[in-house]
């Protein structure tokens, strides 16, 4: 039974820590903590704790949305404007890698977890679709040029004796080009939409 | 006409809430757990105990409030909130207002009795 009390107290506090982050950090955690600690004092209060009781109390609570809208507007609007932590993983990312081979793109990588402004979700998929940016693909770029010996450019066709591997690797190369610029859009998008949610 | 009495008496209350934060610390501290309750007690006047938290960090970083934190006969340390200098005149201030507001309108809607 504990357990899925606490299951139901982590995924509120999850919920509205995800809710409040349009606030600055500091208040963010003050007002987690404090909720928690109350919900902690309820629980204390509580006669006997089942799932009905925890769920009557986080309802007393309210909406994480509710409690985020109304931090909101006290607070006014921290407005998220991408700072150079942003725009420094926005372009170590992608090119990082190839302008400084890998230490490059996990200055990216750092630089994207320590910003504020994307949700963990967004840092997974910035993490997860771009090993390495673009020197991966530059990298097998110039392989696929010298075991191929096939120079046309990419999207032309190489002569039919060079075999299925020169025209199979030039599409490798395009998609593993076109993911790292795609997930870096996609990055930066989210960073639009956040500041729009919070204004 | 009962949708804009909510929304009218939701107003009424988020203009004083603070002020009733003000009143329950006048007296003596209070951490948040019993501030929230003490609140709830009085039918209405919170609908989301958890909005009161925004609040009371809002009150004191405009230094109507400060708090400490304090031991607890069971459990961690608790953080108490008590009124500042400025948060006894802004109550008091309050108060005057109010009386002088309810007069007013009293005034008016009692004629009709």
């Amino acid at each position: 039974m504990a357990s899925t009390a606490d299951k139901l107290v982590a995924d509120y506090l999850k919920r509205l820590n995800g809710e409040l982050r349009g606030l600055s950090r500091v208040r963010r955690r003050e007002l987690v903590d404090e909720i928690s600690e109350h919900i902690a004092e309820a629980r204390a209060d509580l006669e006997s704790e089942n799932e009905a009781a925890i769920r009557t109390l986080l309802d007393r609570l309210g909406e994480p949305e509710e409690i985020a809208a109304e931090a909101t507007e006290r607070f006014g609007v921290v407005p998220r404007k991408a700072g150079w932590k942003e725009v420094g993983a926005l372009i170590m990312l992608p090119i990082g890698g190839v302008l400084l081979p890998v230490l490059g793109w996990f200055i990216g990588i750092v630089l994207l977890w320590i910003s504020d402004a994307w949700s963990t979700r967004d840092k997974l998929v910035g993490t997860l679709l771009f090993p390495g940016g673009l020197l991966l693909p530059l990298a097998l770029g110039v392989m696929a040029e010298g075991s191929s010996g096939c120079s046309t450019p990419v999207g032309t066709e190489c002569p039919p004796d060079s075999g299925g591997t020169g025209a199979w690797q030039v599409a490798l190369v395009v998609m593993l080009l076109l993911v790292p610029l795609v997930t870096t859009v996609y990055l930066a998008r989210r960073l639009g939409r956040t500041s729009a949610a919070t204004i | 006409m009962v949708a804009q009495q909510d929304a009218l008496l939701a107003q009424m209350r988020r203009g004083t809430l603070q002020y009733c934060v003000l009143s329950l610390l006048a007296d003596e501290e209070r951490y948040g757990f019993d501030l929230v309750r003490g609140l709830a007690v009085s039918d209405g006047m919170v609908t989301s105990e958890g909005t009161i938290y925004p609040l009371l960090s809002r009150l004191r970083r405009d230094g109507l409030v400060e708090s400490t934190w304090q031991e607890s006969p069971a459990g961690p340390p608790r953080r108490y909130y008590r009124l500042t200098e400025a948060g006894r005149a802004a109550l008091e201030g309050f108060k005057l207002e109010w009386r002088r507001f309810r007069d007013a309108v009293d005034h008016f809607v009692e004629r009709t009795d």
